[in-house]
C-alpha cells in the first residue's frame, strides 16, 4: 500500500499570492485529525499524517479501515446515522470517544460533504471545555439583544468585537470593512490595554488575496490556534490520490498560506481567528481576532457561538448601515434646514451659501466648496484657485449632462488636470443646478492621506523599513497609503444625499424666484406703462392751465403794462417767471421719470467724440463763463448709450461752469485706470466745492444747495438724472470735493453686463 | 392762396382756443375758423350729421388743427377715423398738442398726420409758431383740390 502526498510543493511568495491555490494545501494544522471517508462503509480513504499523537496509530495503519473500528460499540450506530444523513452538518459536533492506543479520548467530530466526499475532522476536547448550555444561552441572549439594539453600524461593530472577545478571550478583536476596491478599514477594536491600537488603520486589498476572500464567503470561520504549527500532510489510498488534490475549502483544519503565517508572526500574533461578515452573499468585512500571548485554541462550541455572532451581525448590517452615523444624519437634516432658511432669507442665496457659519461644508463633510452661479464664483474653505476652478467648471460643462450630481473620490482619474490641486480637491461632488447655464455647487475633499484620523498615536506608525517585516499591518498601512495617492475619503451615501437635497432646494428657490421675477416683471411692465402715461398725462394736464396763466399774464403785461402800478407790474412779471419755472420743473420731472425706463442703446462708443459734441453745444456757455476746458489725454472707449452719455457730460460740465466763482475758471475731463473698477472717468473743476455733509444729498431729487437764483438756478434734478443714467449703465458715481477749492465727480461705466432696468416710484429718491 | 379754406380746430381748452383766435387775428389769418370741443362732435362736423346736418353749418375743412387730449373720443381716434375714411383722408391734419410723449408723436404720423406742433408755455414762441404756420400752410403749401368724392382708382 503506497501513499501519496497530494500537497503543493511550491513556496508561495508575495508576488504570486493572488494565484496561490490555498484551497488545496495538501496539509492541515496538526491540532486535529482530518479523515476523508468513503460512504456507505465509512472507509478511511484519506487521512492526515498526525494521527499518532492524537489517535495512537500511524496514518498508514488507519488508511483503508472503517471508522467503525475506531468507535466504541455504543457510538457506532448513532455516528453512522449522523454521518450518512443528508443534513449531516446539523449534527455537528459529534461527541466521539475514540480509543486510540492505550486510552480513550473525547473528540468533537465536525463533518461536511464537499464534491461528493465525506470529510470528518476531529478536534480533541478537554473535559473542562464542555459548556453548560444554559449559561451560554443566557450570555448569548444578552449579546444578541445588545447587537440588535445598537443604534448604528459603529455601535454594532463595537458590540460585536466586545462580544467575540468576551467569548474567546483573544487579546485583540477588530472588525474591518472592505471598500469597493477591497481595501480594508478598521471600524472597531477591543484589545488588551497593552496592545497597539489598530483602530482607523487601513489595509490594502493585497493583504487578503482574492481566492482567500472567495473562501471566506464559503466558509465563515477560520482558526489558527498556533501560528508556528508544523503542517500535517494528507495521505491517501492510491485510487484516491489519483483523483487529484483534495479540495479543503470547507475544512476547519485546512493549513494556511505561509505568507499569511509570516504576516501573523510579524504582528506578534501567536494565534488567530477570523469570522466573515456577509452582505447579500458578498464579503462585507471580517471579525479578526489575534492573540499576542502565544497559541490559543478555541473550542468548537465557542467558535460556533462566534460564527453565530457574525451571522447575527451580518443580518443587521444593512439596517444599521442605514442608520450609520445616525447622529450625523440627523445633524445633516438640521443643517439642511438652516441652509434653506438662510437661502430664502437673502436675495443672493449663492453668496449666502459661502458665508459663515460654514454649514455648506458641514453638510457633506467637505473641507472646501465653491458656488458658481450666473457666472459668479464664491468660495468657502479650502478650494482650488480661481483659474483652476474655471477649468474644472469648463470640464464639468463638457461632460454629458446626464448626471445631476457627479461625485468621485478620485478626481484625477476623471480629470487629470486636477493634479495641480489634488491637495485640496482629490474628491469632488458637483451638483449641477441648471441645464445650459452651468450653475454648480462644488464640494472638495483633500487627499485622504492628509486627512486620516488616528485611533491611536500616529507616532507609533513606524514605517517598517526592514524587509524582514514587509508583512505587517503598519507596513500594510504604509502600502495602503501609497495606493490611495490622489484619492480622498469616499463620500458617504448620506453626504451625497445631502448634496442632492440641497440641489433640489436650490432649484426650488431659483424656480420660485424666477416665478416671482416673472410676476414682478409683468407687474413692472404694467406699472411702467401706467407710470409712463401717468407722467405724460400729469405733465400735460399741469401744463395746460399753466400755459393759460402764462399767456394771459403775458397779454396783460403786453397790452396794459403802462396802466399797471409798478408793484403790480412786478407781480405780473413774477407770475410769468413762475410759470416758466414751473414748466421747467414739470419737464425735469417727466424726464427723470423716464430715465429709469428708457431703452438704452449700448454700443462700443468713443467717448472723445461724445465729449467734443458736448463741448460744441456748450461753447457759448463756456465762452460766457470764460472757462478753460482741459482734456489732458483721450478718454478710453466704453460700452454705453451715446445720447445718454452726452446728457451726463452736459450736466456735469454745466455744473462745473455754473458753480464757480473763481477769477479763472477751469474744468477738466479725464480718466484713470482702477484695478478694481476698470476705467474711472472724472469731471473736475476749481469751483465753489461741496461740503462733505452734502456729498450724498446732492444726488437727491429737487435737493438744491443754493438759492433758486444763485448760480443761474436750476430745478435740482440734473445730478439725480446723471446718477440714474450712470446706474443704468451698471456704473457708480461719487464725488470728492474740498469746499471752496473745487469738486470732482467720478463715475464708472460697466455695461458689459445686462443693463439695469429699474422701477423707482415716480419722483422718488435715488439716494443710496 | 389757401385763404378761403375753412380751418377746423378741435380743441377742448377754452383758453387755448382763445389764444389761438387772438394769435390768428394778430397774424392776419383770414380763413374761416370753426371749432369743435369734442371728438364725437368733430366727426359729426366732418360727416355733416347731427347738429351739423345743414351743409352750410359745416363746410368741408381744408385743414384741421387737432388737439389729442379730448374728453370722450380723443384726438388719436378722430385722426384714425378720418384717415380710414376715403372721403376725409386727404384733408391735412396738424396735431396741435401739449403732449411731447414720443409715442403720441409716433402714432400721429403713423396715422397720417401732416405735422405735429407742440404748444409751448411761452407767448412769444406761440405767436411765432402761428406766423410760420400761416406762411407755410396758408401761403405756400399746395392743397388738394378735393370735392369730397372718393378718387377712383383705376
Amino acid at each position: 500500500m503506497s501513499t501519496e502526498s497530494a500537497g503543493t510543493a511550491q513556496v508561495a511568495d508575495l508576488t504570486n499570492c493572488d494565484k496561490e491555490p490555498i484551497h488545496i494545501p495538501g496539509a492541515i494544522q496538526p491540532h486535529g485529525v482530518l479523515l476523508v471517508l468513503r460512504e456507505p462503509a465509512l472507509i478511511i480513504c484519506q487521512i492526515s499524517e498526525n494521527t499518532e499523537a492524537l489517535l495512537g496509530s500511524r496514518a498508514q495503519e488507519l488508511l483503508g479501515r472503517s471508522l467503525d473500528s475506531l468507535l466504541p460499540a455504543s457510538q457506532v450506530a448513532s455516528t453512522r446515522a449522523s454521518l450518512l444523513s443528508d443534513r449531516l452538518q446539523d449534527n455537528n459536533p459529534l461527541k466521539l470517544t475514540l480509543h486510540g492506543g492505550d486510552r480513550e479520548r473525547l473528540f468533537n467530530g465536525i463533518a461536511h460533504r464537499h464534491q461528493g466526499r465525506l470529510f470528518l475532522e476531529l478536534e480533541p476536547v478537554a473535559e473542562s471545555e464542555s459548556l453548560p448550555f444554559f449559561g451560554f444561552y443566557h450570555q448569548a441572549r444578552g449579546a444578541m439583544s445588545r447587537l440588535r439594539d445598537a443604534k448604528d453600524l459603529r455601535a454594532l461593530c463595537e458590540e460585536g468585537v466586545r462580544e467575540v472577545r468576551r467569548l474567546t478571550g483573544f487579546d485583540r478583536v477588530i472588525i474591518y470593512r472592505f471598500d469597493p476596491d477591497w481595501n480594508g478599514q478598521v471600524l472597531a477594536e477591543d484589545r488588551l490595554e497593552t496592545a497597539d491600537p489598530y483602530m482607523g488603520l487601513h489595509f490594502p486589498a493585497s493583504d487578503i488575496p482574492r481566492q482567500a476572500r472567495e473562501l471566506y464567503v464559503l466558509n465563515l470561520l477560520r482558526i489558527i490556534p498556533a501560528v508556528d504549527y508544523v503542517p500535517a500532510r494528507i495521505v491517501a489510498l492510491p485510487e484516491e490520490a489519483a483523483q487529484g488534490p483534495l479540495d479543503m475549502s470547507f475544512c476547519v483544519l485546512r493549513s494556511v498560506s505561509p505568507i499569511h503565517l509570516e504576516y501573523l508572526r510579524n504582528m506578534g500574533a501567536g494565534s488567530s481567528m477570523s469570522i466573515s461578515l456577509l452582505q447579500e452573499g458578498r464579503l462585507w468585512g471580517l471579525i479578526s481576532c489575534t492573540h499576542m500571548s502565544g497559541s490559543k485554541y478555541v473550542p468548537y462550541e465557542v467558535r460556533t457561538a462566534c460564527e453565530f455572532v457574525g451571522q447575527f451581525m451580518s443580518s443587521f448590517i444593512s439596517s444599521k448601515e442605514g442608520h450609520e452615523h445616525y447622529d450625523q444624519r440627523i445633524r445633516t437634516k438640521s443643517i439642511q434646514g438652516r441652509l434653506l432658511e438662510r437661502m430664502t432669507r437673502v436675495v443672493d442665496f449663492a453668496a449666502e451659501l459661502c458665508q459663515s457659519p460654514p454649514e455648506l461644508l458641514e453638510l457633506t463633510g467637505a473641507t472646501g466648496a465653491a458656488v458658481y452661479f450666473n457666472g459668479r464664483m464664491t468660495i468657502i474653505g479650502k478650494a482650488p484657485e480661481d483659474e483652476q476652478l474655471q477649468g474644472l467648471i469648463r470640464w464639468l460643462s463638457s461632460q454629458p449632462a446626464s448626471q445631476e450630481v457627479f461625485s468621485t473620490n478620485s478626481l484625477l482619474r476623471h480629470y487629470p488636470e486636477s493634479e495641480g490641486f489634488k491637495d485640496v480637491a482629490a474628491g469632488l461632488i458637483a451638483a449641477s443646478m441648471s441645464r445650459g447655464r452651468h450653475n454648480y455647487v462644488l464640494w472638495f475633499r483633500p487627499e485622504v492621506v492628509q486627512t486620516l484620523e488616528w485611533g491611536g498615536n500616529p507616532h507609533k506608525l513606524v514605517d517598517v523599513e526592514d524587509d524582514q517585516l514587509r508583512l505587517h499591518p503598519r507596513k500594510s498601512f504604509a502600502l495602503w497609503k501609497e495606493t490611495v495617492r490622489g484619492k480622498s475619503l469616499p463620500w458617504k451615501d448620506y453626504e451625497l444625499e445631502a448634496a442632492r437635497e440641497l440641489r433640489r432646494n436650490i432649484i426650488d428657490i431659483v424656480l420660485e424666484r424666477s416665478e416671482e421675477l416673472l410676476k414682478l416683471n409683468t407687474e413692472l411692465k404694467r406699472s411702467n406703462v401706467e407710470l409712463d402715461s401717468f407722467a405724460y398725462a400729469a405733465s400735460h394736464d399741469l401744463k395746460e392751465p399753466l400755459r393759460g396763466i402764462h399767456n394771459y399774464a403775458s397779454l396783460v403785461l403786453r397790452e396794459d403794462a403802462e396802466a399797471l402800478r409798478p408793484t403790480n407790474r412786478t407781480r405780473m412779471d413774477t407770475v410769468v417767471r413762475l410759470t416758466q419755472r414751473m414748466e421747467s420743473l414739470i419737464n425735469s420731472l417727466l424726464h427723470y421719470s423716464q430715465v429709469g425706463r428708457m431703452e438704452l442703446s449700448l454700443r462700443e462708443t468713443d467717448l472723445n467724440d461724445v465729449l467734443s459734441s458736448v463741448l460744441e453745444v456748450l461753447k457759448p456757455r463756456i465762452e460766457e463763463a470764460r472757462a478753460e476746458v482741459r482734456v489732458p489725454e483721450p478718454l478710453p472707449p466704453a460700452r454705453c448709450d451715446r445720447v445718454r452719455m452726452m446728457e451726463v457730460f452736459t450736466n456735469l460740465i454745466t455744473n462745473a461752469l455754473k458753480y464757480n466763482d473763481k477769477e479763472k475758471r477751469w474744468v477738466e475731463i479725464g480718466s484713470r485706470r482702477d484695478p478694481e473698477l476698470g476705467s474711472v472717468y472724472y469731471v473736475r473743476d476749481n469751483g465753489i466745492g461741496i461740503k462733505p455733509d452734502y456729498h450724498e444729498a446732492i444726488f437727491r431729487i429737487f435737493k438744491r444747495l443754493h438759492g433758486r437764483d444763485k448760480y443761474g438756478g436750476g430745478t435740482g434734478t440734473g445730478l439725480t438724472i446723471v446718477k440714474r443714467l450712470i446706474e443704468r449703465h451698471n456704473g457708480r458715481i461719487w464725488v470728492e470735493s474740498t469746499h471752496g477749492e473745487g469738486t470732482t465727480f467720478f463715475f464708472t461705466l460697466d455695461s458689459e453686463k445686462e443693463p439695469v432696468s429699474e422701477l423707482r416710484p415716480f419722483g422718488g429718491e435715488s439716494g443710496r | 392762396m389757401n385763404r378761403d379754406l375753412p380751418i377746423l380746430v378741435v380743441e377742448d381748452n377754452d383758453e387755448d382756443f382763445d389764444m389761438l383766435q387772438m394769435t390768428f387775428q394778430g397774424a392776419c389769418i383770414p380763413n374761416p375758423l370753426y371749432r369743435c370741443t369734442e371728438g364725437e362732435e368733430a366727426l359729426d362736423f366732418l360727416h355733416q350729421r347731427g347738429r351739423y346736418a345743414a351743409v352750410k353749418s359745416a363746410p368741408r375743412p381744408g385743414l384741421i388743427l387737432l388737439d389729442l387730449n379730448l374728453a370722450g373720443l380723443d384726438g388719436r381716434q378722430v385722426l384714425e377715423h378720418m384717415k380710414n375714411d376715403g372721403r376725409l383722408k386727404s384733408i391735412p391734419v396738424l396735431v396741435f398738442s401739449t403732449s411731447d410723449n414720443p409715442k403720441d408723436v409716433q402714432s400721429a404720423y403713423a396715422n397720417g398726420a401732416s405735422g405735429y406742433l407742440l404748444k409751448p408755455v411761452d407767448l412769444a414762441r406761440f405767436e411765432r409758431m402761428i406766423r410760420l404756420f400761416k406762411e407755410f400752410w396758408l401761403d405756400h403749401i399746395v392743397m388738394p383740390e378735393d370735392d369730397g368724392r372718393e378718387v377712383a382708382h383705376g
